[in-house]
């Protein structure tokens, strides 16, 4: 298979070596955890615990709300001991009591099941973007899936957490690619990595050679890329692997492709084999102030100073701390920051290291941005237009096809953060697209409104109804519910059916816009889908209520 | 969290080390120049720049504009360097500060300042010198000595025209236009036009400025693009008037190696400001000047017609820049969405 090329790219100084050289440890428990509601695309989780009460490991702390949300669970064992707008706080007893989940076979288990189990599990994307993995394994519901890919490529400089993981789990992250493979109906798994990373790729190797003729693996072709910043963006993987190009505001579900990250794969495998709820994660602690750099499982919601502490920091050097890679991830404001479920790299950095960027100078329209931009947008026009709040020419120019890579920023011989222009440039429209939509999102409120009293109207009645038929009451006809005609049976059941389909249809224009935009709220869209569910209740209420009432009819 | 700047992981070389660089890269085609015309090169591009930063400060003083930093980028530097090199040797001082202040004041501070002007700056002033003084202007005496007589009253403006005359030679280029219909090239060339070793040193001078080209290209500092497709556009165009007709229009390689061709090619077709900037965009541009540079030259009133062919194409820019726009990943065409732009 040849390999494809997408356009631009950089070649940034890798600095991984400081963190691959260490095997995989893990860091020590802590004592207290802050758990964030909002570790995920969507709406933040409910807490659905109280103060003082005990908790295991896995225990569900915070239920998902609404579609795109996810569930949040105690990464250790312990009592809750505080519970603010944002976060769940536990204290550990120190025993690591788990409460796992069954363990099921991904291989004969109902495809309903597992999917259940990945939504219970709290599962999402690991690799950066946190979207909700049961929504994404249902994705060929609407899109025919062929091929799984496994985006392996970890292009930003430092981080080697999948890298890492790779090496200590290649068999459980390939089995993970099987089961989402299955739900999803991929007939193909591409692995694609980056060629620095021959340990990951021995240890893929070595699997592949030794299970040969294993019908399962028979589908898992490994895949080598040279290695060039950004290749593993979702687009550039799948232009380099498959050479299919994503439509612009579309999703590689649209061309038959779902990606997904390593330590996802390795985690779903754990829930659904383990029965282990999402509750720690590979971590890459790097950096100059950091006296033993490597990789680390880490429980979700332990704080980044008591981390540090463990690998050995040495704060009179400390610059600052970066979440995530250089390339896109952004400094840490407080150390007493917890790691959430997204959270794969902390770089503790020197002054030397990542120095702050120099002052800013004018454009001199050099076209270099232009030269390296993935997406083959104008970088230098993009600039232009940000600074000008021209917003109708930013999005005319498409600045919603920019990833945010950072290689336009990287290659600026005027220091200029065309990134950071960009950023706050699509908050400010998608600012405005929702001050546009507020009439709107008023209107599908007052709709919401409007089918939940409907529905508990239906659901009374329903109910008086059962009554009524249980007591088999002779003089049925002189209450007021009978006097009218039964209702059409076959009309009800039509309703319903229509109900149960604008439910699926707002599921799916939900995941859709969640996935394609995952920093926007959709909360009108929730609402929407709240609608329908409403709706639906409703129409099973009144379809029972009529059943109920033929039958007692048919009774005397 | 958005507000705040990303780390910056290594540097990309600022723009004041990118024009540096460049006035770095002058040095052998400006030490090879004065070799064959004596020290008035050199005096050419100190006053040159000395203007140009006397200029720029004054006017950043008046616009209240921070002075010390801008002047570090060193790109009116490179400006008075360019339009001192681009000179006949030993000009007058206030000659050069004509051309200069068009230059960096109208030409670029008036605009707004760097990153702002639609136009060369350095072309600016010299086409407007060249408009303006055409005595001085073509005054390019032949090969002389590392110091020659009338240095010191030429620079001070001191000499009167009369002897300016005496000194005046020919550019191969002038001297092959003005050969005169009825002579034929074979018979120009034959009767030895110009004095002992004019075009050699033009040539060696031109390759100079090749070698500073190279190394700029090299070091990744200038892109390839202007460069080549502004040269293979001459070439490919001078060789179809050669075709057409060898007896009244020069070689490629004469086009290629006399007047401002290697140097224009690299040093002043390059200036990214007023160039277009897509990489598209940059090879039709290049495109553009050279075919225009053998139009002048051959059909044209002038000699030489760097500066005229790359301000003629800066003139374009903006249209070049709209129809060179690539095609965004994902997206079917390369137009801007008119749709979304609708106000």
């Amino acid at each position: 298979m040849p390999a494809y090329e997408f356009p631009g790219g950089i070649y940034p100084p890798e600095r991984k070596e400081r963190s691959n050289q260490a095997p995989l440890r893990t860091a020590p428990l802590p004592d207290v955890v802050t758990l964030m509601l909002s570790q995920h695309t969507g709406k933040a989780a409910l807490p659905c615990v109280n103060v003082g009460d005990a908790v295991n490991t896995g225990t569900l702390v915070a239920h998902r709300d609404g579609m795109v949300s996810a569930n949040v669970h105690a990464s250790i064992s312990g009592t809750v001991i505080e519970i603010t707008d944002s976060a769940i706080v536990v204290q550990g007893d120190g025993e690591d009591r788990w409460a796992t989940l069954p363990p099921l076979d991904w291989q004969t288990a109902e495809r309903d099941a597992l999917l259940e189990r990945l939504d219970e599990s709290g599962l999402i994307g690991l690799g950066g973007a946190g979207f909700p993995t049961y929504i994404k394994a249902q994705v060929n519901e609407h899109h025919a899936i062929d091929t799984l890919v496994v985006n392996a490529a970890e292009c930003e400089p430092y981080i080697t957490a999948d890298d890492l993981t790779l090496r200590h789990y290649a068999a459980d992250v390939l089995e993970g690619a099987q089961l989402l493979a299955r739900l999803c109906g991929a007939a193909h798994i591409i692995v694609g990595i980056e060629d620095n990373k021959p340990e990951a790729i021995q240890a893929l190797q070595a699997l592949l050679t030794v299970s040969a003729d294993s019908e399962l693996l028979a589908s898992v072709t490994l895949k080598m890329i040279e290695t060039r910043y950004p290749s593993g963006g979702e687009r550039q993987l799948i232009k380099k692997l498959l050479n299919r190009e994503v439509p612009s505001g579309g999703l590689p579900a649209d061309i038959g492709v779902l990606c997904h990250n390593p330590g996802t794969l390795l985690a779903a495998l754990q829930a659904v084999r383990d029965g282990q709820q999402l509750v720690a994660r590979v971590v890459t602690l790097t950096g100059d102030a950091i006296t033993q750099p490597g990789n680390y499982w880490v429980r979700v919601g332990t704080s980044v100073d008591t981390l540090l502490e463990h690998v050995g920091v040495a704060r009179e050097q400390l610059h600052q701390v970066v979440v995530g890679g250089p390339m896109m991830g952004a400094p840490l404001t407080s150390l007493e920051a917890p790691v959430t479920k997204t959270t794969n790299c902390l770089i503790a950095a020197t002054k030397e290291e990542l120095p702050p960027a120099p002052a800013e100078a004018p454009c001199i329209r050099c076209g270099a941005c232009e030269s390296v931009c993935p997406a083959q947008l104008l970088p230098q026009q993009l600039h232009w237009y940000a600074r000008a709040e021209n917003d109708a020419a930013l999005e005319a120019h498409h600045l919603f096809d920019c990833i945010e890579c950072g290689a336009c920023s990287f290659v600026c011989p005027s220091a200029i953060p065309l990134v950071q222009d960009y950023r706050s440039s699509k908050q400010r429209i998608r600012h405005k697209r929702i001050e546009t939509a507020k009439a709107e999102h008023a209107k599908h409120r007052f709709e919401f409104r409007q089918a939940r009293l409907a529905r508990e109207e239906a659901e009374k009645k329903a109910r008086r109804q059962a009554r009524l038929a249980q007591q088999q009451s002779a003089s049925s006809d002189a209450t007021g519910i009978q006097t009218a005609p039964a209702a059409d049976l076959r009309s009800l059941r039509i309703a319903q059916t229509a109900a149960k389909a604008a439910v699926r249809k707002a599921e799916k224009v939900l995941a859709r816009a969640a996935a394609q935009d995952p920093q926007q709220h959709h909360d009108d869209l929730e609402t929407q889908l709240a609608t329908a569910q409403e709706n639906l209740k409703a129409a099973e209420a009144r379809l029972a209520e009529a059943r109920a009432a033929s039958e007692q009819k048919e009774a005397p | 969290m958005s507000m705040m700047h990303a780390p910056q992981l290594g540097k990309a070389p600022s723009t004041a080390h990118v024009m540096r660089w460049v006035i770095a890269a002058t040095l052998p085609g400006l030490a090879v120049m004065t070799l064959y015309f004596g020290l008035g090169v050199l005096s050419n591009v100190l006053i040159a720049a000395l203007w140009a930063v006397a200029a720029e400060a004054l006017v950043l003083r008046l616009r209240h504009r921070p002075v010390w930093p801008t002047l570090n980028d060193s790109s009116a530097l490179l400006t008075g360097v360019l339009l001192g090199a681009s000179l006949p040797p030993a000009c007058p001082w206030w000659l050069i500060g004509v051309g200069v202040i068009a230059a960096v004041v109208v030409a670029k501070q008036l605009y707004g300042g760097l990153g702002h002007n639609p136009f060369n700056p350095a072309m600016v002033g010299y086409a407007l010198l060249l408009v303006s003084f055409p005595t001085h202007m073509t005054l390019w005496a032949p090969p002389q000595p590392l110091w020659p007589d009338s240095l010191w009253p030429q620079i001070m403006g001191a000499l009167p025209t009369s002897a300016l005359d005496g000194l005046s030679g020919a550019t191969p280029l002038d001297a092959f236009k003005h050969k005169g219909e009825a002579v034929m090239a074979s018979e120009f060339w034959a009767s030895s036009p110009l004095p002992e070793g004019t075009l050699a040193a033009w040539r060696n001078i031109a390759l100079a400025w090749l070698a500073g080209g190279v190394v700029l290209i090299a070091k990744r500092l200038i892109s390839w693009h202007i460069p080549v497709a502004m040269l293979g556009s001459m070439m490919l165009l001078s060789a179809l008037f050669y075709a057409s007709d060898t007896s009244h229009f020069a070689s490629p390689l004469f086009h290629l190696l006399t007047g401002a061709t290697l140097f224009g090619a690299f040093f002043i077709a390059t200036d990214p400001v007023s160039a277009a900037t897509s990489r598209r965009g940059k090879l039709l541009y290049g495109a553009g000047i050279g075919v225009l540079v053998i139009l002048i030259r051959n059909l044209g009133g002038y000699p030489d017609a760097v500066a005229f062919a790359v301000l003629l194409m800066n003139l374009c820019v903006p249209l070049l820049d709209m129809v060179s726009v690539p095609r965004p990943v994902g997206q079917a065409t390369a137009r801007p969405d008119e749709r979304k732009s609708a106000p």
